[in-house]
């Protein structure tokens, strides 16, 4: 067989700030090829291949090198090389399954009542009035709020966490070397305040909440090191709330692009569910996830050397027309998305976020009827992970 | 009892080696494979993996 020369790939200027993953640019290369070229390794445009990508044994995560990238030290670096998303091999495998029962699908169910009434009391807040802003509002407080469900904190906690979650954020984007004395505050915040958590339920009996059952596995240190048992706390909030409260804005951006599909979804509830995967195919805040070659290995005819960093692009691969019929349609079963990324690291906490999002959209669409944008939302760059900054909307209010 | 793995659901994640490995394991040609009739002594890993399972494809009959 003929290799195919990486010269020969289209190009994808990633680099450049009004990059966008759902731009022709992208649509374009897709046709042409399953691969182009960035200024930083390769990305990755069809369904099948991300797929086969993200399952590969060859490769790893690849975002463990982005604070080294940024010549950025500190708390926050620290944590980042430690946590699971960026753990390999058996070392990768032993924290997930001690963290596995936490996030139980079990779990989640007696939950969703809980997630059902936030979702109304935060509604109430502005249903009468007929706007409010969607972000600062509804996704936010939900998304953090559900944490704070979760790990069983003060609700009054919420606005806290979030700040912290937004602060550590600004170190996945752009400007992570200016920001990075903010980021590691934050981190420095964040663990004080899990630490603290943490030495409160130890003291409690022992009960089948998320905490609890991560301390059960801390018992005998060898499995589970008190360093460790840190680390996965904070991942759950700062890998559970900004995704959740960015996910949910792109939804709403969606359906409001799509008013059928929100009349629908009113009628029929139980289409709230496949909502959520139609949601994270065509418009993943995730855009794509970050691998590395850990040797030299061949695609389609193409060889990849070993250390190249790979772009999969969930976004692309879920619009890939190979596969799906175009359009956005919550009655059409269609094959998984890649929303959740896949493989070793498939996001742990989906059981939670398909839950919370779910109950959420059933009811917004049960309540908020007819929505419209109420001038400019402003988003974050149609790239990496993605979402609306600010969501104005207004929409038929609820009789007083 | 028995696992089934529905394999039109599966999507090759592999969280259920990783879960189970004694029952759940990839073949050479990237095939999943795991073992049928387990005793009850195996239940709980069984279970484990059928509660991991993102795609929610595994079950366990008695
Ligand atoms: C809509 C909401 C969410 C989205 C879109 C999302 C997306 C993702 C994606 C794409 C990955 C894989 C990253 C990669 O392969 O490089 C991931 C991993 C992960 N997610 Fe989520 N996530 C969400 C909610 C949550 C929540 C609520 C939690 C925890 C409470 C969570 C915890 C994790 C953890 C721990 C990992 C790392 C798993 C591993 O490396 O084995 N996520 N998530
Ligand atoms: C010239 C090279 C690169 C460019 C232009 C680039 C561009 C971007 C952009 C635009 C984002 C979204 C930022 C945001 O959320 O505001 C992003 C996110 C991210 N990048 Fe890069 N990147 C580059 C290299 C790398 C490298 C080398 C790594 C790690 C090895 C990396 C890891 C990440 C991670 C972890 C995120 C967060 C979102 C995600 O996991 O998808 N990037 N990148
Ligand atoms: S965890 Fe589920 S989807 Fe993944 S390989 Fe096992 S059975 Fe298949």
């Amino acid at each position: 067989m003929s290799e195919t020369a990486v010269a020969e790939l289209p190009f994808l200027n990633l680099s450049d700030p009004s990059f966008s993953i759902r731009s022709q640019a992208v649509r374009e290369a897709r046709d042409q090829s399953w691969c182009a070229r960035t200024p930083y390794g390769l990305a990755v445009l069809r369904y099948e291949e991300v797929g086969k990508l993200l399952r590969d044994p060859r490769l790893r995560q690849g975002s463990y090198a982005w604070p080294a990238h940024n010549q950025a030290t500190g708390r926050f670096a620290e944590w980042w090389l430690a946590m699971l998303l960026n753990r390999i091999g058996e070392d990768h495998a032993r924290l997930r399954r001690l963290a596995n029962p936490a996030f139980s699908p079990k779990l989640i169910g007696a939950l969703k009542p809980k997630f059902e009434a936030l979702a109304h009391e935060l509604i109430d807040g502005f249903a009468k009035r007929g706007t409010c802003d969607f972000m600062a509002e509804f996704s936010e407080p939900y998304a953090t709020r559900v944490i704070c469900i979760l790990l069983e904190l003060d609700q009054s906690e919420w606005r806290n966490l979030a700040d912290i979650a937004g602060e550590m954020g600004l170190a996945l984007g752009v400007t992570y070397k200016q920001d990075v004395a903010r980021v590691n505050a934050a981190t420095d915040r964040l663990y004080n305040y899990v630490q603290r958590v943490i030495a409160e339920r130890r003291k409690r009996p022992p009960a089948d909440d998320f905490v609890s059952l991560l301390l059960q596995a801390n018992e005998n240190k060898d499995t589970l090191s008190d360093q460790e048992l840190d680390d996965m706390v904070v991942l759950a909030v700062f890998g559970g709330i900004d995704t959740t409260r960015n996910q949910l804005g792109l939804a709403l951006g969606m359906f409001i692009d799509n008013p059928a599909q929100w009349q629908l979804l009113a009628e029929q509830p139980e289409l709230a569910r496949p909502a959520v995967e139609e949601v994270m195919r065509t418009r993943p805040t995730t855009t794509w996830v970050t691998r590395e070659t850990m040797e030299d290995i061949t695609v389609n005819d193409l060889p990849i050397k070993k250390g190249t960093t790979l772009h999969l692009f969930a976004e692309s691969a879920g619009t890939d027309p190979a596969v799906f019929t175009p359009g956005f349609d919550i009655s059409v079963k269609r094959m998984p998305h890649f929303g959740f990324g896949g493989g070793t690291h498939h996001c742990l906490g989906h059981f939670i976020a398909r839950g919370d999002m779910t109950e959420a959209l059933r009811i917004l669409a049960q309540r908020i009827r007819n929505p419209r944008y109420d001038g400019a939302a402003t988003w974050l760059p149609d790239s990496g992970n993605t979402g609306a900054v600010k969501l104005p909307i207004i929409f038929d209010p609820e009789p007083t | 009892m028995k696992i089934c793995v529905d394999l039109v659901r599966c999507q090759l994640h592999g969280q259920c080696a990783i879960a189970a490995p004694k029952l759940f394991s990839f073949g050479e040609d990237g095939k999943l494979q795991w073992v049928e009739q387990v005793d009850e002594s195996a239940r709980r890993e069984a279970e484990e993996a059928a509660d991991v399972c993102p795609e929610q494809a595994i079950t366990i009959e008695d």
